[in-house]
């Protein structure tokens, strides 16, 4: 009896220490990309394929990403630029359209919802072609317009779902006391819903600015030298004299800090983007 | 009751925005997929042609046949190793402790680095000789000591794989997390009580009750697997020879190098066909659920 209870106990053991184990593992295989990728930033070239951890750092990197002709800085606003503008106009656009199918009915609502929805299921090379084809008849190929135009495909449905799932969990009382105290319906979403689901639009917005901020076949197709976004702009250090990887290391920690932020500041909600509420 | 017009109103600018970047260029790559265009030859669109550019496509293409076989060898296993790796880790992750915690806490982070840039670190990581996980691959496993990874057909689609799980596993591990958390804890302790080993508890209690999630893990991850495309762009380069050309990678490649929109747009209405189907079949499973309208 203690035999089969000190074998048990064992098993235990050996389970607990496999599952440290495995979760060692993992953590390694989260971690190791990107802190190779921030030490990489820091090396200089003769350090690049040296396996050790022992270097001198290095901030020239930097320095010369932001230099010409690389002009690192130009790129980060232009993702600045695409990422911000498609958000403002995506978001407001979103809590209507979502406020309207939270509240309302109305024919063909189902149909309707589940169009808007589909959308974000559509590949964006089938998206990208025609409207190829049209900025460059346009002459608007390269500009921050057309990415803003083409991003607003992939985000809103996204957001749209997002922000539905925050508006159905909030209850109607206070909007309808506001309603029968005679306000309009429109001042009842800006002064009323607005602001109770704030936190909901803060998520959505900081959601689709990281998808819009790593957005990449758009970016290749459609800009050339001035619209340039980050994710595009790293294969530039890929030039004809080989890779210049601590330079692509430096740009990518520029595009990736931001990003883990914003994505830690959301993290609780971050899984409702995909799932949209599928899944809580 | 000006709420009856309003309702539309509100929607409208949504509506608008999703009926001008998507329904419209999908009409327009729709038409343009049964014309003969070739930027080439013409600035403008040619004659209608029926459907011969699907009939090739599917029949006489052996470039589409390939990537065809190249998408679904890489869904196959992207999806198989995501579903799997996502579930394990969830059900390790579930137990409180400080590993868990710290493991819990950094899952967020792979899915907030651009695709193209997770392309490019794993091509960097997987040099010839001097990557680090070339290097590692090779101490751990001796006899790939001096492998060129991204030299090998196989290997450079598993690579490739690696490198979109390594973004996706953790996302999918939180939502699998989310739906563990979400599970009603009594029937797991009844079942215990009865006297089932914890691996029967998994089996026959936790990983039914879990299967909708799951379901919802295994579709999202299957479109987005269909979808894929900025890797192979940083990563392989469709690579070596064409052995990583997914059918996006395709439809750039037709539309981009060989200008040819017509045909590039009946392969990418190919692609459109099979996912609009996914869509249809993951929006009945999750808007099924009760409160989920």
């Amino acid at each position: 009896m203690s035999d089969r209870a000190a074998a048990a106990r064992r098993r235990r053991l050996v389970w607990k220490g496999l599952e440290a184990a495995i979760l060692l593992g993992m953590l390694f295989l989260i971690l190791f990309p990107i802190l190779w990728m921030a030490l990489t930033a820091f090396k200089r070239p003769v350090d690049l394929f040296d396996l050790t951890i022992l270097f001198t750092p290095t901030l020239d990197n930097f320095r010369t990403i932001f230099g010409a002709p690389w002009n690192i800085g130009r790129t980060l606003l232009n993702s600045t630029i695409v990422a911000g503008l498609t958000v403002l106009i995506s978001v407001p656009a979103s809590t209507l359209a979502a406020y309207a199918f939270s509240r309302f009915e109305m024919p063909f609502k189902g149909a309707l919802f589940f169009t808007i929805l589909a959308t974000q299921f559509i590949p964006a090379v089938v998206v990208v072609l025609p409207f190829y084809l049209l900025f460059r008849d346009l002459g608007l190929l390269d500009t921050h317009l057309a990415l803003v135009v083409v991003n607003l495909a992939i985000v809103t449905p996204f957001a749209t779902w997002m922000l539905k799932g925050f508006l159905d969990a909030v209850p109607t009382e206070s909007e309808e006391a506001a309603l029968v105290d005679g306000a309009t319906r429109l001042r009842v979403i800006l002064d009323v819903v607005v602001p109770m689901i704030w936190p909901g639009v803060v998520v959505t917005a900081v959601f689709c600015f990281i998808l819009t901020w790593n957005e990449f076949l758009f970016a290749l197709i459609l800009t050339r030298d001035d619209a340039v976004t980050l994710p595009v702009g790293i294969t530039r250090f890929r030039t004809e004299r080989g890779d210049l990887w601590e330079l692509i290391a430096a740009a990518g920690i520029l595009i990736s800090i931001p990003m883990f932020l914003l994505a830690s500041v959301i993290q609780r909600h971050f899984v409702r983007g995909m799932t949209g509420g599928a899944v809580k | 009751m000006r709420d009856r017009w309003l309702k539309y109103m509100l929607i409208l600018p949504a509506a608008l925005i999703v009926l001008g970047t998507t329904i419209w260029p999908l009409a327009v790559s729709l038409t343009t997929s049964f014309r003969d265009w070739r930027l080439t030859r013409s600035l403008t669109p040619g004659p209608f042609i029926g459907p011969e550019h699907y009939v090739i496509a599917l029949t006489d293409d052996p470039d589409f046949a390939n990537a065809a076989m190249v998408t679904g060898l890489f869904v196959l296993f992207d999806v198989t190793l995501t579903v799997v790796s996502a579930l394990g880790l969830a059900l390790l992750l579930r137990r409180a402790g400080v590993l868990q915690s710290v493991t819990r806490a950094v899952l967020i982070l792979p899915f907030a680095v651009s695709p193209a840039l997770v392309g490019i670190s794993f091509r960097f990581m997987f040099n010839a000789e001097t990557g680090v996980f070339t290097w590692l691959a090779g101490v751990l496993l001796p006899p790939l000591k001096g492998f060129v990874w991204l030299a090998d057909p196989w290997a450079a689609l598993l690579v490739l794989v690696f490198s979109d799980a390594w973004r996706w596993v953790p996302y999918m591990t939180l939502v699998v997390l989310g739906g563990l958390a979400a599970l009603p804890k009594e029937p797991e302790e009844a079942a215990r009580i009865d006297g089932a080993t914890e691996w029967q508890v998994l089996r026959d209690v936790t990983i039914p009750a879990l299967l909708p999630v799951l379901a919802v893990v295994a579709i999202l991850k299957t479109v987005f697997a269909l979808k894929m495309f900025d890797q192979v762009v940083t990563l392989t380069g469709g690579g070596p020879g064409t052995s990583t050309v997914t059918l996006a990678y395709l439809v750039y490649s037709i539309a981009f190098r060989w200008y040819d929109m017509g045909y590039a747009s009946a392969v990418a209405w190919i692609l459109t066909a099979l996912l609009v189907f996914l869509a249809v079949w993951y929006m009945k499973l999750i808007l099924r659920k009760p409160g989920q309208t």
